[in-house]
């Protein structure tokens, strides 16, 4: 009797337990992680709407521990989401979680997500904006992306580069530039005129593309009275440095002012790190000097303004300027390479076929009238050592000449026959040197026929 | 004459590739120079490494193997190096430690290692395709959100928070920044020689 009692509530416990309770209970489904900057959200389906009063519990497991832990913000919820954001993970360590749904004393089997790392997985948020406008362009200030003491982008908040897509309000025309720096001018805009603009960061090296920042608007101001300068371009010279620009209107002094560049990498105003050039103060001309010493090795901005006493241009372009490449002359130097060697290049295969052409009548010499030979021993022989085209071109003219001088030495000694066959070849090699292969092969032939 | 206007073009073609990729040659030129100046300064912002800082040493342990274990191609070793630049010019811009060296050799390290960002920057740049932004967003689609992972990098990322996290747990004290002044030379030092050998190869 007892034994049957016992067995009889053994079996409906299990029968409740196997009805109501756990093994009926499913797990959540399609479980995912979402990470966007420092914001850590998980979120799963739960397609058992009829079971009431559900709740739902997460746990995490880092590397080093081999124990499941409660996710923090993460136990016992009744939505289908979770923030756990407030948990200050090692961003670079591989994380795993799981998911159960649990309701009284029951409680699903765990769903377990595929272990990531958090730094790969995440997501790069919109970078925050700030817009100042003057006549003719928009400067744009950025903050990167998350938030001051961001942990997910500790390491990367200077390495961030942004395009800025813009357009203009009133006409399709979109435009995008892209800046290393936080703060960057958006210059040639027309005055007095809406642009709109967003802005995304992207990280290089984890070929990583941020999210879209909200658009932006700003109004470009009234024209300013005085422009400000132009093209501005930086010189070496031994001792000193020459800074130049552009200006129109007279009667107006100008000041330069430099700063570091590495300064422009962090996202801070920058408004009291410029500092004057010495040397650049007032000066009435559109060029200053400065001594090289004036700036040790690095790279730097300058930029330059112009004022007539009563009003003052907004600053110029900020230059680059490399103490140690000088990158700008360096281009133009580059370019004014490939220029000579674009017109080098076909004087040169035309110097060195002549040549060759003269070589092979040297070396080679296939029945060779005897008045070549003495032409080649003596002037031409100096002249193939220089390698210019224009020497060789001469040298060629002078093989024609010499070689008609000869014929009149020889003709004396030598009989009828011989003497044509000079005086043709002597025309053959003036036609030769004029690069006409056709007719060198050709009155060759000839020649060979009348040997014969 | 078709053929001597196809060898004049070929040798055209040739010419100007060669101008166009001098620029990231020349560049590598200053950047060796450059590194080799930063280390200087790594060694002379001190005299000598502080005895009683001995003992708060620790092992970093540099992820060595990210170079030398596969055959790296010349854009990772690009890569990694400008991974590293950037690392340190992140560490030496931090304002927590202006009273450890002069003032004047801290805004020297910061310009070097900034130019040699800037350097490498350019070269990576010259690299990438105008279009890259497009392609390494559908690369991002493909792989839902999850860039292409990174080994090499990650471990560095990982080095360089050791190091951040040492510093922030001895209180950026005047001992945590002289030692990692040693380990970010010792890093420069590691990263030029093995580029040198490589060269040498």
């Amino acid at each position: 009797m007892c034994v049957c009692v016992y067995v009889y509530s053994v079996c409906l416990i299990f029968f409740l337990v196997a009805f109501i309770g756990g093994k009926n209970l499913k797990s959540p489904q399609n479980v995912e992680v979402y990470i966007m900057d420092d914001n850590f959200i998980l979120k799963w389906n739960w397609s058992n709407d009829s079971v009431r009063n559900v709740t739902f519990s997460v746990d995490y497991q880092i590397q080093k521990m081999d124990k499941w832990n409660k996710l923090p913000g993460c136990q016992y919820i009744t939505s289908t989401k979770c923030n756990f954001s407030s948990l200050k993970l090692n961003v670079y360590e591989e994380i795993k979680l799981r998911v159960r749904a649990e309701k009284g004393n029951d409680t699903s089997s765990w769903h377990e997500v595929d272990s990531f790392i958090p730094f790969q997985k995440a997501q790069i948020g919109p970078p925050e904006v700030h817009l100042e406008a003057e006549d003719k362009a928009i400067i744009v200030n950025i903050s990167p992306p998350g938030t001051k003491d961001s942990v997910m982008w500790a390491q990367d908040s200077l390495s961030f580069t942004y395009s800025i897509d813009f357009w203009n309000s009133s006409n399709v025309e979109r435009r995008t530039e892209t800046t290393v720096y936080p703060r960057y001018k958006i210059s040639e805009l027309s005055p007095e005129t809406t642009y709109c603009l967003k802005v995304r960061a992207r990280l290089r090296l984890q070929r990583k593309v941020g999210v879209y920042s909200p658009v932006y608007c700003v109004n470009t101001t009234v024209e300013n009275k005085l422009p400000p300068p132009e093209n501005i371009e930086i010189e070496a010279r031994s001792q000193s440095y020459v800074l130049k620009w552009n200006y129109t209107s007279v009667n107006v002094t100008f000041q330069a002012q430099w700063l570091h560049a590495y300064i422009r990498k962090f996202p801070r105003n920058l408004s009291d790190q410029w500092k004057q050039i010495p040397g650049c103060e007032n000066v009435k001309t559109t060029q200053c000097v400065f001594p090289q010493n004036t700036f040790p090795r690095g790279i730097y901005f300058l930029r330059v303004q112009a004022s007539n006493g009563n009003n003052v241009s907004l600053w110029s372009e900020e230059k680059k300027f490399d103490t140690k490449l000088q990158r700008n002359s360096s281009k133009t130097w580059l370019i004014a390479g490939i220029c000579t060697a674009l017109i080098s290049i076909p004087v040169v295969i035309f110097a060195v076929k002549g040549l060759w052409k003269c070589i092979k009548y040297v070396f080679f010499p296939s029945f060779k009238p005897s008045g070549i030979d003495e032409c080649f021993s003596e002037q031409p022989f100096k002249n193939l050592l220089l390698s210019t085209s224009e020497e060789q071109i001469e040298s060629c003219f002078i093989i024609e000449n010499t070689d008609t001088v000869a014929i009149v030495e020889e003709t004396k000694d030598i009989d009828e026959d011989h003497k044509t066959y000079t005086s043709q070849s002597s025309q053959d090699s003036g036609n030769y040197s004029n690069e006409d292969e056709n007719s060198e092969i050709r009155t060759s032939e000839v020649f060979e026929q009348e040997t014969v | 004459m078709i053929q001597k206007c196809v060898c004049l073009v070929f040798l055209v073609v040739l010419f100007i590739t060669t101008i166009l990729s001098l620029d990231c040659n020349l560049l590598n030129v200053h950047l060796r120079r450059v590194t080799w100046q930063n280390l200087r300064l790594l060694s002379s912002m001190s005299n000598s490494f502080p005895v009683e800082c001995l003992r708060e040493n620790k092992a970093f342990e540099l992820p060595q193997e990210i170079l030398s274990s596969t055959q790296p191609v010349k854009r990772d070793i690009k890569e990694v190096f400008y991974e590293i630049s950037m690392q340190a010019f992140n560490i030496f811009s931090q304002d927590t430690f202006k009273s450890t060296w002069e003032q004047k050799h801290l805004k020297q390290i910061q310009m070097g290692l900034h130019q040699q960002v800037e350097y490498l920057e350019q070269c990576l740049e010259e690299e990438e395709n105008e279009n890259d932004w497009e392609k390494m967003e559908e690369d991002e689609m493909e792989h839902s959100g999850a860039a292409v992972p990174q080994l090499g990098n990650l471990e560095l990322k990982r080095y360089f928070n050791r190091i951040k996290n040492f510093l922030k747990d001895k209180k950026y004290s005047r001992c945590a920044w002289e030692i990692i002044r040693m380990e970010i030379r010792r890093c420069f030092h590691y990263f030029q020689k093995f580029t040198e050998l490589l060269g040498k190869k």
